[in-house]
C-alpha cells in the first residue's frame, strides 16, 4: 500500500482505518467465495462432489463461522468473521455514512448469492448447478460492485473507491474541493473521496483500491485520478462557495449537501436501470411514427401478416409480434429497433421475404410500433435505415396506455 | 382453451353435438389395466394391433401395422366415428399415442389431451402457452412410468400425471432459452442392462444459432442421464469438418425422433441442416454430422458413435433429413438384408445397410434442380424448397410387397444468400432469406422397390401430400394430402379406393388402433401454417380437427 501512512502527518479520522480494514475483508470473502465457484468451473470436474464442496466453501466465505449456513468441514477459502460479519460490523452504529446504502446493497446481495450457493449444494446434475451458482454469481458481482459507481450499484469497489471506506488508516487525506497540495493523498469531502493523488517521480505507484478513475491529470508534479465521486464533490463545493464563498462550510453541511446530491444521483441512476429495464428511452419513449401511417400498416398486416401472426397479434404458427409476450422477449434477446425492422423488412413474409414495398414495410412497423404501446409523432417512420435505430433498446414502454389489453397489446384504430 | 367433441352416431348425416370440455374427469375405474405402458410393452410395440404407443408405431420407425379388419375389400366402407374440434390455433403436427382405449394428443402450442379413443370423449386436458420463439408445434408425447411427458416450444419437458392430466413436474431443459425449444415427441425407453427408464428427447434449435444434441433424461425428475451432442467439438473426430469457429453455432438439430435397435443396443437419429443455412462461405467443409444420419451405440453409460453416413455434405440449402429412421429387413438382390431408411427435404430416399451405414440405394422422389449451385446474393433457383421433398411424416415398409411407401414433395424456391450472417439471439441464423415459391406446389405418395429402388408405382396430386404413409398387413396405404383429403391407396397397386375430406389441411401421420377389437383410423388436419403455399384458398379458415374412422 503506497498510500500508507505519511510521515508527520496525523489523519483527522483515525477510527476511518478500521473500517477500511473491514470493508477491505469483506471484499476479499466476496472475491474469494467467486474464486472458488469460478475455479470449479475451470476445473471440468466430472463428479457433482466438487461442485457441492465449492459452493459451500463459497457459503462458508459469506457467511462466517457464525452464520447458520456454515458447514465447517467444507473448509472456507475466506477469513472467520466471512463476508456477513464484516459488514455488520461496519453497519453496526449510530451514525450514516455516505457509504451505508452500498454496503446495505452489498449484504442483500450477497444473502441471495448464499441461497442459490445452497440450491447449488443440492444439485443432482451439472445443469442445475449451473442454474443455481451462476444466479449466485449474478447476486456476487453486483454486491462485489464496481468502482466507477457510487451508490447502490457502486457495491463494495464503489464505496471503497469513492468513500472514506477506501481510506488506508493514517493517510493523508486532504479537502477535494481545493486542488491536492501533497501526494500521496486523498481529496475528500463530506465522506466522498474525489481524487487521488500519487507522486509523478519514477516508480511503481500501487493503489489501494481501483479508483474508477475515468480521468487522470498532471497537477504540480502529481498524477491526479479523478474518481466517480468527484461530480457531486464539484458539485456540492460550487454550493458551498455560493452559500459562503469566503468560508470553507462547516463539515457537517458539507455532509449534508453531498447527501442532497447523492439522492438525486440515485434517481438519476435509477431513472437509467428503468431505461435499461423497461422501453427505450424510459418515461419518454421515442415517438418514431405518425397515426395514419399505423392505420395504414395495420391494413397491410391484415392482408399479409395476419395469417401466421393472428389478428390479436399473439401469433398462431408464428409468434407474437406485439404485447407482454414480444416485449419480454426483446428485451430478454437484447432486441434493438434495427433488428425489428431488419427482420420485418428483409426477412418477412417468411415465405415471401422481402416482396413488400419500403412503404408498406415502414407502415408495418408503424402499427407493430403503436401495438406496442408506442407513442405517436409527427414523422413517419422511415423507409431508409438509420443508424439511431441500432441504439434504441426494445422492451415494455412504462406508464398508462388507455388502450391496453389483457396481453399488452395497445388497440390501434 | 376448450375441446369441443361431436360424435356422429352415423357418417351420413347428423348434427354435431357439442359438449363442454370437463378438465381433469378422472378415469373410469374398473379396468385394472395399467395406466401407461411398461418398458417391455414398447420393445414388441409392432406387434400390438390394440395400441400406438411410439410416435412412428414401433421402435423401428415402421408405420406399419399389423390390424386388418380394414382391408382392400372394405375400405370403401369407412366412415367417420368421431371428431374432435380443436380450439388451438397453429397447424395439427401431432402423432397421437393411443394406449388402452385411451388416445393423447397435442396442439400446436402444447396443449394436451387425452381423449376415449372410441368416442372422442374428453377425459382431461393441460393447457400450456408458451413463448413461442419461431413457429408454434407439437407432435405427441410419450407415455411412461404413469406419466405424459412432452416437450414445449420455450424448452420445458412436463410430466403429468396419465390418470388425471395433473402437472407432475416441470423441467427447463435447454441450455439456452432465446433460440432453443421443442417439437418433436419425447421417446420412451427401459435400459435392460442397467434397468434405468429414460426419456429421448432431441432440441430443435438449428435454424436459430444453436447446436443439437439428443438427450436422455430420468423420467422421475427430469435429470439428465446422458447427453450426445450433434456437432463435434474441439478434439472430437469429425471437429475439422467446420473451418474456424463456425462449429459453434453450427445446426444439426436432433429434431425428428429416434430409431432404436433394441437387438444390438443401437440408436439411429437424422440429424438436422448446417447453419446458417444458406451461406455455406462462413463454415467451410463437410460440417458434420449435419445432415446425416447417425448410429449410436447406447449399451454404456454414455453413446458411442457407430457409423455415420452423411447424405448431403456442406448443404446450403436446409435439406435434412426431418424423417426419422425407418429400420426394416427387406429383400435386395434376392437376399434379405437389415436396412435402415430415411427420405431428406431435397427430395432424396435413402436406403443404408442398418449394420455399416454404406448405401444400398438412393432414389430421387421430388423434382430436383439447382442443387450444386449455393444460393447467391442475386438470387438463384433450387427444387426443392425448404418445406419440399419427403418431410418428418415418416414412412413405411411392407415386407408383403417389399415396398417403401413414403409421400414427398415438388416445391421450388428462389433463394437468396446474405454476405455475412450475424447471429441474433432468438432470430432465425440462416445467412439469407427463406426462398420464395416459384412454380407449382405438388407432391405424391410413392411405393419404392426396395430391391433395386425404382418405383412401383407414384400417385400424383396438384397439391403437396405431408401425410407420410401408413401401411396395414391387410393391404392398405393411408396418406393425407395437403388439400384435407385422408387417402387410402391399394398398396400393390396405387389405386385410391377410399377418400374423405376432413375439412382442414393435413400435414400430420395417419395411425391405426383398436377398441374392444374394432379397428380405427386416425388423423389430425386443421391450419395450413408453414405449408401455406398460393394453391391453397384462404377462406374459411380450417378447423383444427382430431379425425377418426372406422368400419360400420
Amino acid at each position: 500500500m503506497l498510500l500508507g501512512p505519511p510521515s508527520g502527518i496525523a489523519s483527522p479520522a483515525a477510527a476511518a482505518g478500521d473500517d477500511h480494514q473491514q470493508a477491505v475483508a469483506t471484499l476479499t470473502d466476496v472475491k474469494a467465495a467467486i474464486g472458488e465457484l469460478v475455479r470449479v468451473d475451470a476445473s471440468y470436474a466430472t463428479g457433482p462432489k466438487a461442485y457441492h464442496a465449492a459452493a459451500q466453501r463459497a457459503i462458508n466465505a459469506l457467511a462466517g463461522a457464525r452464520g447458520e449456513d456454515y458447514v465447517a468441514n467444507a473448509g472456507t477459502p475466506g477469513d472467520p468473521a466471512g463476508a456477513i460479519g464484516h459488514i455488520d460490523s461496519l453497519l453496526d452504529r449510530a451514525a450514516t455514512p455516505v457509504w451505508i446504502s452500498s454496503l446495505r446493497s452489498a449484504e442483500a446481495n450477497v444473502r441471495a448469492a448464499i441461497i442459490h450457493l445452497k440450491d447449488a449444494t443440492k444439485a443432482d446434475e451439472l445443469m442445475d448447478y449451473a442454474v443455481a451458482a451462476s444466479r449466485a454469481l449474478t447476486y456476487l458481482e453486483v454486491a462485489r460492485g464496481r468502482p466507477n459507481e457510487t451508490g447502490v450499484f457502486g457495491g463494495l469497489e464503489g464505496a471503497l473507491a469513492n468513500t472514506e471506506l477506501g481510506i488506508p488508516a493514517d493517510a493523508q487525506q486532504q479537502d477535494a474541493c481545493r486542488a491536492p497540495s501533497a501526494a500521496p493523498s486523498y481529496g475528500t469531502h463530506g465522506g466522498y473521496i474525489a481524487w487521488v493523488a500519487l507522486p509523478a517521480g519514477n516508480g511503481t505507484h500501487d493503489l489501494a483500491e481501483p479508483s474508477g478513475s475515468t480521468s487522470l491529470s498532471v497537477q504540480n508534479g502529481m498524477i491526479v485520478l479523478r474518481t466517480a465521486a468527484a461530480r457531486l464533490v464539484a458539485d456540492a463545493c460550487g454550493a458551498h462557495a455560493k452559500a459562503d464563498p469566503a468560508d470553507p462550510p462547516p463539515p457537517q453541511a458539507a455532509a449534508s449537501q453531498v447527501a442532497a446530491s447523492q439522492v438525486a444521483a440515485s434517481r438519476v441512476a435509477a431513472t437509467y436501470a428503468m431505461q435499461a429495464r423497461s422501453a427505450a428511452s424510459g418515461a419518454s419513449p421515442p415517438a418514431l411514427y405518425t397515426e395514419p401511417q399505423a392505420e395504414q400498416g395495420k391494413q397491410v398486416f391484415a392482408t399479409q401478416c395476419v395469417a401466421c401472426h393472428g389478428a390479436n397479434l399473439q401469433g398462431t404458427a408464428a409468434p407474437s409480434v406485439a404485447g407482454n409476450d414480444f416485449l419480454v422477449t426483446a428485451q430478454h434477446n437484447g432486441w434493438t429497433l434495427e433488428i425489428m425492422r431488419y427482420i420485418v423488412f428483409d426477412q418477412m413474409p417468411r415465405n415471401s421475404p422481402a416482396s413488400l414495398s419500403p412503404q408498406d414495410d415502414a407502415a408495418v412497423m408503424a402499427f407493430l410500433l403503436a401495438s406496442n404501446c408506442y407513442p405517436a409523432g409527427n414523422k413517419p417512420f422511415p423507409s431508409a435505415d438509420q443508424t439511431a435505430f441500432a441504439s434504441i433498446k426494445l422492451g415494455p414502454v412504462p406508464g398508462q396506455h388507455p388502450g391496453r389489453n389483457a396481453k399488452g397489446v395497445c388497440d390501434v384504430r | 382453451m376448450t375441446l369441443r367433441q361431436s360424435l356422429q352416431a352415423t357418417a351420413a348425416l347428423c348434427a354435431p353435438a357439442t359438449l363442454g370440455f370437463i378438465a381433469a374427469v378422472s378415469v373410469a375405474a374398473g379396468a385394472r389395466a395399467q395406466t401407461t405402458p411398461s418398458g417391455q410393452d414398447f420393445v414388441n410395440a409392432a406387434g400390438d394391433t390394440a395400441n400406438w404407443i411410439l410416435p412412428h408405431k414401433s421402435y423401428t420407425g415402421n408405420n406399419y401395422t399389423a390390424a386388418a379388419q380394414i382391408t382392400p375389400a372394405n375400405v370403401r366402407n369407412l366412415r367417420l366415428a368421431w371428431k374432435g374440434n380443436i380450439e388451438d390455433t397453429g397447424p395439427m403436427e401431432v402423432s397421437p399415442i393411443v394406449y388402452n382405449g385411451t388416445m393423447y394428443i397435442t396442439t400446436a402450442h402444447d396443449h394436451v389431451f387425452a381423449l376415449d379413443a372410441a368416442t372422442g370423449k374428453p377425459k382431461w386436458g393441460f393447457t400450456d402457452n408458451p413463448h413461442v420463439i419461431s413457429f408454434a408445434a407439437n407432435r405427441g408425447i410419450a407415455l411412461f412410468d404413469g406419466n405424459v411427458y412432452f416437450g414445449t416450444l420455450d424448452g420445458h419437458i412436463i410430466a403429468l400425471n396419465a390418470k388425471t392430466g395433473q402437472k407432475v413436474w416441470d423441467k427447463l431443459a435447454v441450455d439456452d432459452t432465446a433460440n432453443s425449444f421443442y417439437t418433436m415427441a419425447p421417446v420412451p425407453y427401459h435400459d435392460p442392462q442397467t434397468n434405468q427408464d429414460m426419456i429421448f428427447m432431441g432440441v430443435s434449435d438449428g435454424d436459430w444459432g444453436g447446436n443439437g444434441n439428443m438427450t436422455a433424461y430420468n423420467p422421475q425428475n427430469g435429470a439428465v442421464i446422458w447427453r450426445w451432442d450433434t456437432v463435434p467439438g474441439p478434439g472430437q473426430p469429425g471437429h475439422d469438418t467446420w473451418s474456424g469457429d463456425s462449429w459453434k453455432r453450427g445446426g444439426a438439430a436432433a429434431w425428428t425422433g429416434v430409431t432404436i435397435d433394441t437387438a444390438t443396443h443401437t440408436m439411429y437419429l437424422d440429424l438436422g441442416n448446417p447453419s446458417p443455412d444458406f451461406l455455406g462461405t462462413v463454415r467451410k467443409g463437410a460440417n458434420l454430422y449435419t445432415d446425416s444420419m447417425v448410429a449410436l451405440d447406447i449399451s454404456g453409460a454414455k453413446p458411442k458413435l457407430k457409423w455415420y453416413h452423411q447424405f448431403i455434405p456442406h448443404d446450403t440449402h436446409d435439406w435434412d433429413p426431418p424423417m426419422q429412421p425407418v429400420l426394416f429387413t427387406g429383400q435386395v438382390n434376392g437376399q434379405s438384408r437389415k436396412l435402415v431408411a430415411a427420405g431428406d427435404k431435397g427430395g432424396n430416399f435413402w436406403i443404408l445397410d442398418a449394420e455399416t451405414g454404406k448405401l444400398v440405394d438412393h432414389t430421387a422422389v421430388s423434382f430436383q434442380k439447382g442443387q450444386d449451385t449455393a444460393p447467391t446474393l442475386e438470387g438463384n433457383i433450387a427444387c426443392p424448397n425448404t418445406l419440399g421433398g419427403v418431410e418428418y411424416q415418416g414412412g413405411a415398409f411392407d415386407p408383403a410387397t417389399n415396398n417403401f411407401y413414403l409421400s414427398s414433395q415438388n416445391e421450388c424456391g428462389f433463394w437468396k444468400a446474405t454476405k455475412d450472417a450475424v447471429y441474433i439471439a432468438g432470430e432465425f441464423y440462416i445467412g439469407g432469406s427463406f426462398p420464395k415459391l416459384v412454380g407449382p406446389d405438388t407432391g405424391q405418395v410413392n411405393a419404392i422397390d426396395v430391391s433395386n429402388g425404382v418405383f412401383s408405382w407414384r400417385h400424383h396430386f396438384n397439391l403437396p401430400n405431408y401425410g407420410g404413409a401408413l401401411v396395414t398387413a391387410s393391404g392398405l396405404v393411408f396418406s393425407g394430402n395437403l388439400g384435407g383429403n385422408e387417402n387410402a391407396f391399394d398398396a400393390k397397386t396405387g389405386t385410391i379406393l377410399w377418400s374423405y375430406d376432413t375439412g382442414g389441411y393435413i400435414q400430420a401421420p395417419t395411425e391405426a388402433y383398436e377398441v374392444n377389437g374394432k379397428e380405427y383410423i386416425v388423423v389430425a388436419s386443421g391450419e395450413a401454417g408453414n405449408a401455406k403455399i398460393p394453391e391453397l384458398p384462404t377462406d374459411p379458415p380450417r378447423p383444427n380437427s382430431i379425425n377418426v374412422f372406422t368400419l360400420p
